[in-house]
């Protein structure tokens, strides 16, 4: 039986590995590349990498990042944050990841989509959506981390990228991040009902009860979460074996 | 809050979990313990191993040696019952009480074998235990990699593959099962040692107030360099069964060994356990604020599994011996220039639900150990 | 030494280091010398059926290996697209014509009823149906990592030696004399994956 994922991501900066709130003030929490060591010795089922350093001296970081990883880390790694070019895609493929996710150029240039499916296959093109309520309320996608209004609603949204080629979907509420709060489990629903692709649900966990709950009353295919695993005492495994007891399927501890 | 319906350990235990009868895994787990491991079987196989590494380069292995029970028990098995040549390895984590040191000096004259120890510089210590408090609610980061990633680095650096370690963590811990035959390396590093924290990140968390040179002792050493060697880091107790009461007994009277009181736990009953750290009691009464038990729990527990207390006498020694604030901690906050507000307040961001903590200003005060006073840590904080 | 075969498709890097952390010599290759040369021959792939094969065919690695794989008998091993390409016709966005090595067709995942998501994507576990060496000493309730839309049906049923479920039976691994391939992806598939990885290198025709 397919089991659900748990995936945590790690949110990188300048080479280090920080956690924000609402994507705002940040913390370090580590090294990335031995980071990702205690999550793979634990079981965890894949990584997400963001790379969310601002200026493009220091893009160079995430390519020695996820190549040390991927040389002890034998599991899935994504990695997104700033992808805007083949090229970019490519060098990042080659380097150990095995998808790319990407989110502001995909919104500003749908195609890209098709483009990175096409030269690379559908599996490997993550299309990350961030969004929160604007200032009328509604769901809006935003861009720039946050900080650009699309005029996009993330269901459509969602849609329209499974249609140019995305094999995933990564769904994160920004008013939900580094809350510890829940995810917002009715968007979440929205998004996994519309599309036929996997989803995974990112933002706002702060109980393994949340993680839960984006699988069983969101229908995520996968959870991520970052918060709980550096400031609580939650771990992979923990999380785990609270999942599998509460009757999901998750890899076994061999 | 639960607990385990035939030993006393608490739902608050990482990792742990009950059946339907309300057992842990731990108890369930030592089942398979006694009646399916042949015994006789894995020391055929230990010593098939051993032939490896006997006799060859300077020394046949590396002991990881703290002082306490275990580790010197493994060191009398390794030199008398195994005829092994060990260098024994000793990282020193500050705050080795003078028991202990007294049992080492002890030990190692009787038993023949050379011997290092590794003090780290404690100025640093002192930045690493504030900072493993607010990350993790535990004091000891330093001393759980420097105890695992240092005596790796001496096999790497003097080339001596075998690493023999004590006891297996399944004694304890439901992690790992005993069909297992444990390999003491970095995926156990970074499962159940490091507190998920490794030297590299601690430099960032720490700001620029050290650097990768002053965290080397808890680093462990690359999977490469460790490849060169063709290291083997296993464990004693895959291969005899242990029995932490009758070993105690025997390095008493093959070495002398002798035990020390430790906070909050009786000397009679326990007079062997966890004598070697001075802050041993602060890291057990963090257990208590957080999780609702400590030694006392873990200690009954083991007895009931081996049959040695029943379950209503566990209890009755978790309620007289658990809840006192320990007198060490005073030395603590001294050294760390911390205030005892803002070291509850640090601990208490770290509760493990269900738990619910009383309020740490009501705890009577547990009595001081004769030997505090005399403590090593007390040169710097005079 | 373990030729990774370089054909424009795939994470390639993964599955060097995979094959380096079990002590494996390996390169990356596409020319004609070296695959001639290895010890073990290896097909990774991640993308469409049509361009694995134009890619192949570009390099005229399709003779060559059939040389080597079909008639030399090197033991060999697919990986994703590399099991796929195995077979005699690939269905995906059209009709083509694969390696024809294993008797069978690539056909679209059929979940049937069940609202599945498509790919399939995560860790699956397998059941063995024939006794094979490729997955000696691993645990039988290992999970292995997915990640496709499309599946083998062997016409023999002997070749294939392992299944997953997820809404129809799915191929998992074909073996066939020298050639073994999976779906998944072992270099992703954690300790399981290394082991079997092991297991192939141990094997001699």
């Amino acid at each position: 039986m397919l089991k659900v994922r748990l995936i945590p991501t790690l949110l990188l900066l300048d080479g280090r590995m920080i956690k924000t709130k609402q994507f705002g003030e940040y913390r370090d929490v580590g090294n990335p590349r031995t980071v990702a060591k205690v999550y793979d010795a634990q079981g965890v089922d894949e990584l997400i990498f963001l790379d969310i350093t601002a200026t493009d001296e220091n893009r160079h970081f995430i390519f020695d990042i996820i190549a040390a990883v991927a040389e002890e880390c034998f599991i899935p790694l994504t990695v997104g944050g700033g992808i805007r070019t083949l090229e970019q895609a490519h060098e990042i493929l080659t380097h150990g990841a095995d998808k790319v996710a990407i989110n502001t150029a995909a919104s500003e240039r749908p195609e890209f989509i098709t483009e990175i499916a096409k030269k690379f296959g559908n599996s490997t093109v993550v299309v990350s959506i961030d969004y929160k309520k604007n200032a009328e309320g509604n769901n809006e996608v935003f861009t720039h981390r946050g900080t650009k209004p699309t005029g996009r609603d993330p269901v459509e949204w969602a849609k329209e990228a499974e249609s140019l080629g995305a094999g995933e979907i990564l769904l994160t509420c920004i008013d939900q991040e580094g809350m510890m709060n829940g995810y917002d489990l009715v968007v979440l629903k929205s998004v996994t009902s519309a599309v036929k692709i996997p989803v995974t649900a990112s933002g706002g966990v702060g109980t393994i009860q949340d993680l839960v709950d984006g699988i069983v009353e969101g229908g995520a295919s996968a959870v991520s979460a970052a918060s709980i695993f550096h400031f609580t005492d939650q771990s992979i495994f923990k999380a785990h074996s609270h999942m599998k007891e509460k009757g999901l399927s998750v890899r076994k501890k061999m | 809050m639960k607990r385990c319906s035939k030993c006393v350990m608490c739902e608050t235990q990482d990792m742990i979990s009950f059946d339907e009868e309300g057992i842990c895994a731990t108890c369930r787990q030592l089942e398979y313990k006694d009646d399916v491991i042949n015994w006789d079987e894995r020391k055929v196989e230990f010593e098939e191993l051993l032939k490896d590494y006997r006799g060859k380069g300077s020394y046949d292995c590396i002991i990881p040696f703290s002082g306490g029970k275990d580790s010197t028990f493994a060191a009398l098995a390794l030199v008398r019952d195994f005829n092994l040549k060990p260098l024994v390895v000793s990282f020193d984590h500050g705050f080795y009480r003078p028991m202990i040191l007294e049992n080492t000096e002890r030990a190692i004259r009787k038993l023949g074998v050379d011997y290092m120890r590794f003090k780290s510089d404690w100025q640093v210590v002192k930045k690493l235990m504030r900072e493993s408090l607010i990350r993790k609610g535990d004091i000891m980061w330093h001393s759980h990699c420097g105890i695992f990633a240092y005596p790796m680095q001496i096999a790497v650096k003097h080339k001596i593959p075998l690493i023999i370690w004590g006891e297996q963590t399944s004694e304890y811990v439901s992690y790992y099962s005993y069909e297992e035959k444990e390999q003491v390396d970095e995926k156990r590093f970074n499962r159940v040692v490091n507190l998920g924290i490794n030297a590299e990140d601690m430099v960032g968390m720490l700001d620029g107030s050290v650097t990768m040179r002053d965290l080397e002792p808890y680093t462990y050493p690359n999977l490469k360099d460790l490849r060169s060697i063709k290291y083997r880091s296993i464990c004693l107790g895959t291969y005899v069964p242990w029995d932490t009461k009758k070993q105690s007994e025997r390095i008493h009277e093959e070495l002398g060994w002798k035990g020390d009181n430790v906070e909050g736990i009786p000397y009679d009953r326990y007079w062997y356990e966890k004598i070697e750290d001075g802050f041993q009691g602060i890291q057990d009464y963090l257990k208590w604020l957080k999780r609702g038990m400590s030694r006392m729990t873990h200690l009954a527990s083991i007895d009931i599994r081996n049959g040695r207390m029943t379950r209503e006498e566990g209890m009755e020694m978790v309620e007289k011996y658990e809840g006192f604030r320990p007198a060490s901690l005073d030395v603590f906050l001294k050294a760390l220039d911390m205030t005892d507000e803002e070291f509850h307040e640090i601990a208490l961001k770290h509760v493990v639900s269900p738990h619910v903590p009383p309020d740490w200003r009501t705890l009577p005060r547990g009595p001081e150990l004769p030997d505090q006073k005399d403590w090593s840590i007390n040169f710097d904080i005079e | 030494m373990v030729t990774v075969i370089d054909y424009g498709l795939g994470n390639i890097f993964s599955v060097v280091k995979a094959f380096e952390m079990i002590g494996a010599d390996v390169q990356v290759s596409s020319d004609a010398s070296d695959i001639r040369s290895a010890d073990h021959l290896v097909l990774p792939g991640v993308g469409a059926f049509a361009d694995g094969m134009q890619f192949l065919h570009d390099k005229d690695l399709d003779t060559v290996l059939t040389e080597e794989v079909v008639q030399n008998k090197k033991p060999f091993l697919g990986i994703c697209l590399g099991l796929q390409l195995l077979a005699e016709i690939g269905q995906e966005h059209g009709e083509h014509k694969g390696l024809g090595w294993i008797p069978g067709k690539v056909q679209v995942l059929d979940t049937g009823d069940e609202p599945l998501k498509i790919p399939h994507v995560g860790w699956n576990n397998l059941e063995m149906t024939q006794d094979n060496p490729l997955f000696t000493d691993i645990h039988k309730d290992s999970d292995f990592y997915f990640v496709h839309s499309y599946q083998l049906h062997c016409t023999d049923p002997k070749d294939c030696i392992a299944t997953t479920t997820y809404g129809e039976t799915i191929t998992a691994a074909i073996w066939h004399d020298n050639i073994f391939a999976t779906q998944f992806h072992p270099e992703k598939s954690q300790d399981a994956g290394l082991k079997l990885l092991e297991n192939f290198l141990s094997y001699s025709h």
